[in-house]
């Protein structure tokens, strides 16, 4: 599996007032990466469609989740997680369709309910490259 | 903290232009909706919606549209977008919300 370079990580209040704010730190980091407009524009809405599910769903025992970046050469890694463990599984019903349609079209690898420590994942991967964990 | 969604309707003999800049997300989302149900709730008419200036919609915006259209055509009218940016056309195409909506 190709090495992580760099690694950034945001911490997210469940509010709607600063999903902005992830958009913004992903086009970011998708720019400086070398992605090309359409590309961005596609994991920027990827990625507010993971926090506008973290923020319609809330958590009772967690203040945050978070969004960590993982850089690499070829392809950029997503994971969201939270210390509210229920929320694992986070696209569960059927009024998810529309969302995670548009996830998985945008996106080359989305993990949901992984068996892991984290909530969700989701790459990246420029063309050419493998967007699986190869 | 500002709206970041402006949104300015124009009464013509037989239809309501309704010019969107800024983003429709989850923090707009409810500004919008008001907005664009309070123009059909007044005025039973079509619409025209000029999305030139609109910059990004996601699944919150696409659902309020959806709500809206079904609402105007209850009324037997109907809802026409137009200059829909690449990005925000795309999104239409991939949910097939291009099949629903008259699009220019």
């Amino acid at each position: 599996m190709e090495s992580i370079t760099d690694k950034i990580v945001l911490i997210m209040p469940f509010k709607a007032d600063y999903v902005s704010v992830a958009r913004l730190t992903v086009s970011g980091i998708a720019s400086r990466m070398g992605f090309d407009i359409e590309t961005i524009e596609d994991i920027k809405v990827s990625v507010a469609e993971v926090c506008n599910r973290f923020v319609g769903a809330g958590s009772k025992s967690a203040d945050s989740f978070k969004i960590v970046f993982n850089i690499s050469a070829g392809k950029l890694i997503i994971i969201f997680d939270s210390q509210d463990k229920t929320l694992k599984c986070i696209f569960n019903d059927s009024d998810d369709g529309i969302s995670l349609s548009i996830i998985n079209a945008f996106m080359d690898n989305v993990e949901l309910c992984p068996d892991n420590s984290y909530i969700l994942s989701m790459t990246k991967a420029f063309e050419g490259i493998s967007g699986n964990g190869e | 903290m500002p709206s970041e969604l402006i949104i300015r309707e124009e009464l013509s003999r037989d239809y309501l232009k309704v010019s969107i800049t800024g983003d429709i997300d989850i923090y707009t989302a409810q500004e919008f909706k008001e907005k664009l149900y309070g123009f059909i709730d007044t005025y039973n008419i079509d619409l025209k919606i000029d999305c030139l200036g609109l910059n990004y919609i996601d699944s919150t915006g696409l659902g309020i549209f959806v709500e809206a259209l079904k609402k105007t055509k209850l009324f037997g009218k109907d809802i026409q977008l137009e200059n829909l940016k690449d990005n925000i056309r795309k999104l239409f195409i991939i949910t097939g919300l291009n099949k629903l909506f008259i699009i220019k």
